[in-house]
């Protein structure tokens, strides 16, 4: 980025979204937990029995056990018993169980702070431990070799991201639009727009729909936004009319549409995948489905059988005009994507950022890198308005 | 352990057959049954190794036949999700993230699960979707989010005896050619 203090709607960007919000080393954010000094010959019995009636659901990097060096150093050990109860420490408070711990080993509670989020770098974990021990696994995917993009792979990501919006405005609704593809060849693997509302439903609901202006104005805002941690702080209000049909922004909506059914759970993504499998299968089939003849050829030529094979989606990028909900985000994380871009955050229901932050969920077995595509301004203005005419027609 | 409903084991054992069904298909086994007054209208089991798709987990199965079955019948989008509300999940596995949220979105009563998921798990393990959220705007209740309960620890060692023989076989979800072949159903 040449210059970004004069950003026209005309600069395209792509900005990734990463694990977690991003913050300083030392301004991570906290939350308060209820602590207690222990007898160090009480320690693993006690933590034994909170891993049991309290578990640290929600903050499982922190250690149950601060060990401090005082005076003439000996050491002193507390215990983390669990999360502080909003606004109010007492101990009355505190869920029975861990009251009657308290109670049978006569322990003193207190307030003390813990970092909300896992480190990601060295540098957040020291800074960490310093209020309060935590662990650290290093990253489990080297994200430098995924996110340099030359110019010639940004004008690629522009094209997709392109095509996919077209998509999303072509079926005479806004609605989510998918395309998976292969960098390497560039070639668009499945593409999908939501299944969701049945077509008697769409033609009805189009005459309801608001007008779009109030959406350009916040899209041009959000082109427009440049700093990173608010990118996806749009207003909902807002994007209400225009989005009201895009399956991840409005996932509990499907029952309220007025005549027939569609598919409640055939959002994009979902049905991108489903294309993508069928292609597999289509062009890998499995042996027992292959002619005998050609199961020899296929056995004969085993090792570019198995080199031409996608094993699902990975190495594949998936394009999205909506940043996906949490069903759309996990199903992509079970497919194995390597890489998600879209367009426009999703403050309702989105699991990439918004809501939700599927990327920085450790424990999945898959982390894919996640980014969002800044398109200008007009390439909307002039599809939504296509959109518009086309299904008011 | 706390008392349920001798139904409970009974449906528990129906979704244990199904994922018994997928681990002799080589499928992670997973499997579920959908009541509706106390009887069974669905069934599914983990069909991601023959579809080479990893979404095709037993919830999804088990869902997608009966949205199949009731816009057949002509159903509409109301009465789909006045069936939903009625219908009760049997899982062997807490459901992941992607099948919890589908869960909350087709607005299912209630859910009874096997073994936790301490991977994936979208019922308390790792993200809490069955819990409703109640900092959204009331003005359309309708269509905002809806929880479910959800109780695990049903038949809980069954469910996990089965997963450790499908990982000690090693996993046929893999790019191998040459996996060996099972009759088809
Ligand atoms: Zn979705
Ligand atoms: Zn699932």
């Amino acid at each position: 980025m040449k210059n970004t203090e004069t950003i026209s709607p005309q600069v395209c960007k792509i900005i990734h979204i990463p694990e977690k919000p991003s913050f300083l080393p030392h301004l991570q954010p906290t939350v308060n937990v209820l602590a207690a000094v222990i007898e160090p010959k009480d320690a693993n019995t006690l933590v034994r029995k909170l891993n049991q009636i309290a578990p640290l659901e929600n903050l499982r990097h922190v250690k149950r056990v601060l060990k401090k060096c005082i005076d003439g150093g000996k050491p002193q050990l507390s215990l983390l018993l669990c999360m502080a109860v909003e606004n109010d420490g007492e101990v009355d408070h505190m869920p029975s169980e861990i009251l009657e711990l308290v109670k049978s080993y006569q322990l003193s509670t207190f307030i003390t702070q813990v970092c909300k989020y896992a480190a990601t770098s060295k540098e957040e974990w020291d800074e960490q431990c310093k209020l309060w021990p935590t662990s650290y696994h290093p990253p489990t995917y080297n994200i430098s070799g995924i996110t340099g993009f030359s110019e010639e792979e940004s004008q690629s990501v522009f094209g997709f991201m392109r095509h996919t919006i077209n998509l999303a405005t072509s079926v005479g609704q806004v609605v989510n639009a998918a395309v998976i593809v292969d960098p390497s060849t560039k070639q668009v693997i499945a593409s999908a727009c939501d299944q969701v509302i049945s077509s008697a439903s769409l033609a009805n609901e189009v005459s309801k729909e608001g007008s779009c202006s109030n959406y350009l104005e916040n899209l041009k805002a959000s082109n427009l936004e440049n700093h990173q941690t608010s990118l996806l702080d749009s207003s909902v209000g807002e994007f209400k009319h225009i989005t009201i049909n895009v399956a991840c922004v409005h996932p509990w909506r499907w029952a309220l549409q007025s005549s027939g059914c569609g598919c409640p759970l055939r959002h994009a993504a979902i049905v991108a995948i489903e294309y993508s499998a069928a292609r597999d299968l289509q062009l890998f089939p499995d042996h027992k489905t292959l002619s005998p003849l050609k199961r020899q050829k296929i056995e004969s030529d085993f090792h570019s059988y198995q080199s031409l094979r996608p094993y699902l989606c990975t190495g594949y990028d998936i394009y999205l005009a909506w940043e996906p909900c949490a069903m759309c985000a996990m199903a992509l994380v079970h497919q194995r994507v390597r890489r998600i871009f879209f367009s426009f955050p999703n403050p309702n229901a989105g699991a990439l950022g918004s809501v939700h932050r599927l990327q920085g969920e450790r424990s999945l077995n898959h982390h894919y890198a996640v980014f969002r595509v800044m398109l200008p301004e007009e390439v909307f203005r002039n599809k939504i308005a296509e959109a518009k005419i086309s299904g008011s027609g | 352990m706390a008392s349920y409903a001798k139904e409970t084991f009974e449906f528990m054992k129906l979704a244990l057959e199904q994922a018994k069904d997928a681990l002799v298909n080589l499928e992670v086994p997973v499997g579920c049954v959908i009541v509706e007054d106390a009887e069974v209208i669905a069934s599914g089991r983990n069909r991601t190794t023959e579809t080479r798709n990893a979404t095709r987990h037993a919830e999804m199965e088990a869902i997608d036949f009966l949205v199949e079955q009731w816009q057949k019948n002509g159903l509409s989008a109301l009465e789909v999700s006045e069936r939903f509300s009625k219908c009760i999940l049997y899982v062997t596995c807490e459901p992941c993230i992607m099948c919890a949220a589908a869960l909350s979105y087709l607005g299912i009563k209630e859910v009874y699960y096997g073994c936790g998921n301490d991977k994936f798990g979208g019922c308390g393990s790792i993200l809490s979707l069955h819990t409703s959220c109640p900092e959204l705007p009331s003005s359309e209740l309708a269509s905002s989010k809806k929880g479910f309960k959800c109780t695990g620890g049903i038949m809980a060692s069954e469910a996990v005896s089965l997963l450790r023989s499908f990982y000690e076989q090693g996993n046929p979800n893999a790019p191998k050619p040459h996996r060996p072949l099972k009759p088809q159903v």
